[in-house]
């Protein structure tokens, strides 16, 4: 081959001017842009974003089109490899002069592209709510990079596994199962898994006897008239143990990714950011031994000094961010579906699946 | 440097041996026919010379290099149709042609240049801007045939490429087998239809259970008794004729003539001689098989004596 990137185009271009021509794909297509507007119309009336800025609705646009991507793209990538098997296709392809890592590579480029493509329908949609204003360009950059970065990774799953397995039926449904595995299976892991491991928390209170202050006013010096401490015990879940599970949620990753926002009282003005503090949150071990002594907080003159919590974005601040450990876990995933694919698709073929002709 | 060359060469699936030992050597400028009964292993012993399947045992040269270790080298010089159709079903015949030779490093025009030629050499003119999808089972065939052919292979591997042809087709592809292999091309055509390669193939390799009949079984297959079809004018005479010669225990007749079996060609020149001797209006006087027919036929009897 005269190079590797142009075997790989040639591939790329050849599986993308099959798809073009597919009627059902204008129709997937078409679907989704209706059901994006749809969103976007709804999103828009129920959080007042002409007010408040388009934060929520720009990155619930974004999880939308992962949500819809991510469904869609396992049927376009997840028959790539054993469909052209099928149609007598791909044994034509690998006696010319491209490499079986060139086809793998150009189908999953070209299945990536195809669900780029959902992306890009979606785009006047995400401007619209950028124009609403109050989505700062870094949100905007990264979310959708973290996106389409999410979408390569289940066209590479789905390609891999086409790969891997000898019916197109099956391996499409495999991908939807690990779809669904990341989308759903991490925060069943993490929400079981976090009340699994239940801790014991101690809590110990010391307060003040307002009974007492009330009926014979504030004594005078600096000790309150206290009560005897309180002390009981109860269970918490420890998603501390757990957190790494949504780490590699897609969701949290694109959100978690995004740069914060927050507004002047430290409450995040988006959908990513609520996400990002509640996966950071999850990350501190709650305290075991609690203890709230109102009698410490006493001030002479009668007054107790309320004990600052942590605001959201304080919380936020003192973690640290997951998204890379979720994409790095992603990425390889899918280079390992990939590699795994030439492997099991390279000729001179050593073993073939049962029942399979490789014609 | 011979074209094809096939040493020992077995692979199994599992426990099912499709190729056990095969063994032969096609020289440029030659056509072999690889003739065997269904699941003799054809298409399985094609697979590995096309280098898509590697073998477990045994050696294959193609044009000089060997599709294990130098597939790259094999694929340039080798052009292979399968057995099983298969085309880009929205691509249009041109376009699949271009995307061939572009796939084998053509250049855009020398790509073009060579998809015009073979869509005039395949007779597909008149389809050449139609989808693929709506090619009949032939049109198929030429296209798949075209496609072998898109980056001018030294070695050419047809696994049934007359299957689903009309018969003008089929005088089309003979024609061009033999041309190409006159070009100094090594042709291997596997069919199932001996006559259709008798009139192509000059060389014949002979599978059977996985395994390639030797030289000298095929020798002895050639030399065996053969049916002989005799037509007469005058049918009456020539049953009379037969019984007066002694063949008239072995004879079959019928309402074309009559089918004797020989043991060799100076018996059917004996027989001739004696007939016309006799004044039998002969009108036609030949073997009532094909050669690669009758070998095939007997080696296949002789490998169920032997099972």
């Amino acid at each position: 081959m005269t190079g590797f990137l142009q075997g790989l185009w040639l591939v790329v271009t050849l599986d993308l001017r099959q798809r073009v021509r597919t009627v059902a794909w204008y129709v997937l297509l078409g679907v989704f842009v209706v059901l994006v507007a749809g969103v976007t119309v709804l999103l828009v009336l129920a959080t007042n974003a002409f007010l408040d800025g388009g934060g929520g609705v720009f990155s619930s646009i974004v999880f939308f089109v992962l949500l819809l991507g991510t469904l869609v793209s396992p049927a376009l990538s997840a028959n790539a490899i054993n469909g052209e098997r099928d149609a007598g296709t791909l044994a034509t392809t690998q006696v010319t002069l491209v490499t079986t890592t060139q086809i793998v590579l150009g189908k999953w480029l070209a299945a990536w592209i195809t669900a780029l493509a959902f992306l890009a329908a979606a785009l006047p949609f995400l401007v619209f709510a950028v124009t609403l204003g109050e989505v700062p360009a870094s949100t905007i950059l990264v979310s959708t990079l973290v996106t389409a970065l999410e979408l390569g990774v289940v066209a590479a799953i789905g390609v891999g596994l086409s790969g891997l397995l000898n019916r197109p039926l099956f391996s499409v449904a495999v991908t939807y199962l690990v779809v669904a595995a990341l989308s759903i299976g991490t925060l069943i892991a993490f929400g079981l898994g976090g009340a699994s491991a239940q801790s014991e928390v101690r809590t110990t209170n010391h307060y003040v006897d307002w009974m007492a202050v009330e009926r014979d006013g504030v004594p005078p010096g600096e000790e309150p008239p206290c009560l005897p401490a309180q002390t009981w015990t109860y269970d918490v879940p420890r998603f501390d143990y757990v957190w790494g599970f949504l780490a590699a949620n897609p969701y949290v990753v694109v959100a978690d990714a995004a740069p914060a926002s927050f507004d002047s009282r430290g409450t995040p003005t988006d959908l990513f950011t609520w996400i990002a503090v509640g996966v950071r949150q999850a990350q501190h071990a709650p305290e075991l031994e609690v203890e709230y002594d109102e009698c410490a907080n006493w001030t002479p003159s009668g007054e107790v000094l309320q004990d600052d919590s942590d605001t959201p974005e304080e919380v936020y601040e003192r973690s640290v961010p997951s998204w890379f450990v979720g994409l790095a876990i992603h990425l390889l995933l899918a280079a390992g579906a990939l590699v795994w694919a030439v492997r099991r698709t390279s000729t001179p073929a050593h073993r073939l699946p049962r029942g399979s002709r490789i014609a | 440097m011979a074209g094809i060359e096939v040493s020992g060469v077995a692979r199994a699936f599992g426990d099912v041996h499709a190729v056990r030992n095969a063994t032969f050597t096609v020289e440029p400028g030659h056509v072999a026919g690889l003739i065997g009964p269904n699941g003799a292993g054809k298409t399985t012993l094609l697979l590995m010379l096309a280098s898509l399947l590697r073998p477990d045992a045994g050696t294959i040269r193609v044009a000089g290099f060997d599709p294990v270790t130098d597939p790259a080298e094999v694929r340039a010089r080798m052009g292979w149709m399968p057995d099983l159709l298969g085309s880009w079903a929205s691509l249009t015949v041109r376009e699949a042609l271009v995307t061939s030779a572009r796939l084998y490093g053509r250049s855009t025009d020398a790509a073009r240049a060579r998809a015009d030629d073979l869509i005039g050499l395949v007779d597909l003119d008149e389809l050449a801007d139609r989808p693929t999808r709506v090619l009949s089972r032939g049109q198929k065939q030429r296209l798949s045939l075209a496609r072998a052919l898109v980056h001018d292979p030294e070695v050419l591997l047809l696994d049934e490429p007359a299957s689903g042809l009309d018969p003008v087709a089929r005088a089309g592809l003979r024609a061009l087998v033999r041309r190409l292999a006159s070009e100094g091309r090594t042709v291997l055509v596997s069919s199932h239809v001996l006559a259709e390669l008798e009139e192509m193939a000059d060389q014949a390799v002979y599978l059977s259970g996985g395994v390639t009949a030797a030289a000298d079984e095929i020798e002895r297959a050639a030399r065996t008794a053969r049916d002989w079809r005799v037509r007469s004018l005058d049918p009456e005479r020539l049953r009379t004729a037969l019984d007066a010669a002694g063949w008239g225990e072995v004879a079959r007749i019928d309402n074309l003539g009559a089918i004797v079996p020989l043991a060799s060609e100076e018996d059917a020149a004996q027989l001739i001689a004696h007939l016309i001797g006799s004044g039998v209006p002969i009108s036609s006087f030949a073997p009532a098989v094909g050669d690669l027919e009758h070998v095939f036929l007997d080696l296949s009897r002789n490998g169920e004596e032997d099972a």
